[in-house]
């Protein structure tokens, strides 16, 4: 049942998504609109994780070797562009 | 087919290994080998999602224009597409755990036929690329976009989904060649470590699409 309601869950803030795409938001269009997106892929992604991956009953050492490899990827990516923006 | 299908093949039990204590702790290490092998996968997309990031930082105006000629309607059929996919594979690991086989194949194949009719759309969208000149590095020639950020993006682009799409036959291939041992039996709620594990990595490419669509599709 939890796997129905995730999978709803997961449409809706696909939907949401791409709803936001036509909100209006000025100035601060791209931005916003690139922290809304990743914000809500992150939501998906969580479901993904917790619900249809089982991360939620699953062992300590396995929540921390996918949450490191998260936590890369942001340094990862803020690294660079903190470089390339202030160059 | 022999008529043995139709008979149920007992779980094997299997001996654990050696040096593991008893089966659930091999078990509960064949599972955090597969998280270490499905996190070393995620870091092989970081370096490409690293490129994306900092090249849209410099080139903001030509990646948003460019990201406008991809198809957000093929976009979006492919994410409802996976995300349904990513459900059916769930729901055939837990068929199996409670000895539904016919339903946990019958899942499976539908998992397997979402993940052809993906590859069959990114197909559809690569023609149409190639229809305008785009192709990826040196051998661009999109003339309605020559900037230097459009070819940077379209190349990211074509790395991106090709990567991820290569990623997903592997996923299809690993969850076709299982539905023959569900049907039979061969799983169970003791022993489904390799059902448990192809699931996972199809989850893994639901989820690397969770961020792609909207970076390459989705514009402000």
């Amino acid at each position: 049942m939890s796997y129905v309601l995730a999978w709803l869950a997961l449409l809706v803030l696909t939907a949401a998504s791409f709803g936001a795409t036509h909100l209006p938001l000025g100035s601060l269009a791209p931005a916003a609109a690139l922290a809304i997106a990743l914000a809500i892929a992150s939501g998906k992604a969580a479901i993904v994780l917790l619900v249809f991956m089982h991360l939620i009953e699953a062992s300590t050492p396995v929540r921390a070797v996918i949450l490191t490899a998260f936590v890369y990827i942001v340094l990862l990516c803020a690294g660079i562009v903190a470089d390339v923006v202030t160059r | 087919m022999s008529a043995s299908t139709s008979e149920r093949t007992p779980p094997v039990a299997r001996p654990f290994a050696e040096h593991f204590q008893d089966l659930e702790r091999q078990q509960h290490a064949v599972r955090l080998g597969m998280w270490v092998f499905l996190s070393s996968e995620t870091l092989l997309f970081a370096g490409l999602f690293g490129l994306l990031a900092g090249y849209r930082s410099m080139y903001t105006a030509d990646f948003l224009a460019a990201s406008h000629h991809n198809s957000v309607a093929i976009g979006t059929a492919n994410t409802f597409i996976l995300i349904t996919s990513s459900f059916s594979v769930a729901w055939a690991l837990h068929s199996v755990r409670h000895g539904a086989r016919r339903v946990a194949a019958l899942c499976l194949a539908l998992t397997v036929a979402l993940g052809a009719t993906f590859l069959g759309l990114k197909l559809i969208e690569y023609a149409d690329h190639f229809r305008h000149g785009i192709y990826p590095g040196s051998h661009y020639a999109f003339a309605e976009m020559p900037s230097h950020g459009a070819r940077l993006f379209f190349t990211l682009y074509y790395f991106l989904t090709g990567l991820h799409a290569l990623h997903v036959l592997g996923g299809m291939t690993f969850l076709a060649l299982l539905i023959r041992p569900v049907v039979r039996g061969r799983y169970d709620e003791a022993h489904h470590v390799p059902l448990e594990n192809g699931a996972l990595y199809w989850h893994l490419v639901d989820l690397i699409w969770i961020f792609l669509w909207p970076l390459l599709y989705l514009v402000g």
